[in-house]
């Protein structure tokens, strides 16, 4: 019997369905999933942006009131580690704890059900965490620079750098959000690593001011490379520096989403 | 003769629940037909959706094997997910689309071509009678409105095998004659379909062949007349009694034959046809017991799933 797919012994859907090819069928996956996704943002874009700008934000105030006559390079630290910071509240934060919850609620069940690749339902996901975490990015950097009065250097690279630091981190948090073997355990784990990754790490002050076991762990994190690089990128522009960084921060994207595809186990479980 | 759609052989389901092992299901085999409708009953908790999920191969059996078309299910995820559609009992996922885009976007994502799927989003919303509310949000619907999309979720691509956990729950009557009136047709044209459900008087209507589940275990799988034909040297006496006064009115009534609530101050009563005329007797004369009303009706089908179920905890009793 010649069947839709060529898989014999089973039902013949050749009316039911146009099968479209291979890369065809990918594309199109990824459009709906992304539109599913995209519909998220578009129901709550409001809380979105203000759940990512205001802590940081407030965070930016806060220094520009604590500390006195800073030099450009501390103002430009601030800025910096305080764009990274409003990643990692909406990537690493409110994305480990949405797609948790998403989890426990029994969502994903739908997209079992469903003949879609399970790359594809990451790659949605990441792009969601991209979209949710660059409006705070923009709005945090004009408005960072307005307060703290640095003058940002705009170049080629900004775009690669500001991109690479969401995916790598927005990898982390969709990571978590998937492996989350409870919901209340993930909101704990998502808000003390928000908590530890910001302040525990090179984000917000040096490498060097930090207790050398502390150091040796903040190579383990994304954010220290994108802070790095992004600090770079706004004091001088692009060099072999930020280089490195972009990527050390491409191989965390892609590790985060090889270990994703692992972890979301959603069809079968044991 | 009709191919085997689906095979299980001996599955079980054991969860650990603290120290304890559950058993959310025990050593169910069953087949299901092409073009069959299968009804699974059973009460809340008896290992229904467990075994769907088993079926669909979200849920990997503790033992034994499920069979999709002679395949293995957990090694051919991908083609069940191609071939089934699943509507399951969990919250909606799609709340932040529209109900045409929940509709076409599923469609897609079944690998229908923009156009067709958006031809049979329109078509399945217009026969649920919301033609007019396919731009709504469908956080903005009623809970049974939602409900209809969802099942529209599984309908749209016409898929070779339909499994529905519980498709008429929320739903008012009409919606529910529908919604058994679009399974059929979907039947009619081929389609396999295996349907979870605790309306047991409708599906009757729509069944070919009923699995009841307790405890996990399958008690009985079989046509709606032969299983009928167990009951069918009974007659049922649906009794209504005074507020309160239930349980003496269940003992009283306990040596004419199975004796089982059916609501607040209602029992349902399962007699031998040859004692029917006794028991009737019996209420008339005792005026005594708190009786406010009673009918006598063949058994139906839920009445089988209720035999069936008290005679498994009576031979349940007696091994223990």
């Amino acid at each position: 019997m010649k069947t839709a797919n060529g898989l014999a012994g089973l039902p013949d859907m050749a009316h039911t369905r146009v099968r479209d090819g291979g890369l065809r069928r990918w594309r199109t996956e990824l459009s709906i999933l992304f539109r599913i996704q995209f519909a998220i943002i578009r129901d709550s874009w409001v809380w979105v942006v203000l759940m990512a700008t205001l802590l940081p934000l407030a965070m930016i105030l806060f220094m520009n009131f604590f500390m006195e006559n800073p030099t450009p390079e501390t103002m430009v630290r601030i800025l910096a580690g305080n764009l990274i910071f409003g990643v990692i509240v909406m990537g690493l934060n409110s994305m480990g704890q949405e797609i948790s919850w998403q989890k426990h609620q029994g969502h994903f069940t739908f997209y079992a059900s469903l003949p879609i690749s399970k790359l594809n339902f990451v790659i949605a996901n990441m792009l969601r965490g991209l979209m949710s975490t660059l409006p705070s990015f923009i709005i945090l950097g004009a408005i960072g620079q307005y307060v703290l009065g640095v003058e940002i250097h705009y170049s080629w690279g900004l775009p690669v750098v500001v991109l690479l630091s969401m995916s790598s981190v927005v990898g982390a948090g969709v990571a978590l959000g998937f492996w989350s073997p409870s919901h209340q355990l993930t909101n704990v784990l998502a808000q003390s690593l928000m908590m530890v990754v910001s302040f525990l790490s090179p984000v917000m002050v040096e490498m060097s001011s930090l207790p050398p076991f502390v150091q040796w762990i903040s190579y383990l994190l994304p954010t220290t490379y994108a802070a790095d690089a992004m600090r770079a990128m706004l004091l001088g522009g692009w060099n072999t520096g930020v280089l490195a960084d972009c990527l050390i921060m491409l191989g965390f994207t892609a590790a985060s989403v090889v270990l994703i595809n692992r972890l979301v186990n959603w069809r079968v479980k044991a | 003769m009709s191919r085997t759609a689906y095979e299980a052989r001996g599955i079980s389901q054991v969860y650990k629940k603290g120290k304890q092992r559950v058993r959310a299901n025990d050593d169910i085999s069953l087949t299901v037909g092409e073009g069959e409708i299968l009804g699974v009953l059973g009460p809340n908790g008896a290992g229904k959706s467990t075994l769907i999920k088993q079926l669909v191969g979200q849920l990997k059996p503790t033992e034994g094997e499920v069979l999709f078309f002679g395949r293995d299910v957990l090694q051919q995820t991908r083609t069940v997910a191609e071939y089934v559609a699943y509507f399951s009992q969990e919250p909606h996922v799609l709340s932040v689309l529209r109900a045409h885009e929940a509709l076409a976007f599923t469609g897609r994502l079944r690998g229908m071509d923009a156009r067709e799927a958006s031809r049979q989003a329109h078509e399945l919303l217009a026969r649920f009678g919301m033609a007019d509310m396919e731009n709504k949000f469908l956080k903005q619907l009623s809970g049974g409105q939602k409900r209809l999309v969802g099942i529209g979720t599984a309908l749209i691509g016409n898929s070779p095998v339909l499994i529905l956990d519980e498709p008429t729950n929320e739903l008012d009557p009409k919606n529910r004659r529908l919604v058994w009136q679009m399974i059929q047709e979907h039947n009619r044209a081929g389609a396999t379909v295996i349907l979870v459900t605790h309306n047991v008087l409708e599906a009757e209507q729509v069944v070919d062949r009923v699995a009841v589940i307790n405890h996990g275990r399958l008690l009985a799988i079989d046509s709606v007349a032969k299983l009928k034909r167990q009951v069918d040297q009974r007659l049922k006496f649906m009794i209504t009694v005074e507020v309160g006064r239930r349980e003496e009115t269940e003992t009283a009534l306990r040596p004419w034959g199975i004796v089982q609530e059916a609501g607040e101050n209602r029992l349902r009563v399962l007699v031998d046809k040859r004692n029917a005329g006794e028991l009737l007797d019996f209420i008339i004369r005792h005026t005594e017991l708190p009786i406010e009303e009673y009918a006598v009706t063949p058994p139906s089908l839920e009445d089988v799933y209720f035999h069936i179920d008290e005679a498994s905890a009576v031979r349940e009793a007696m091994n223990a």
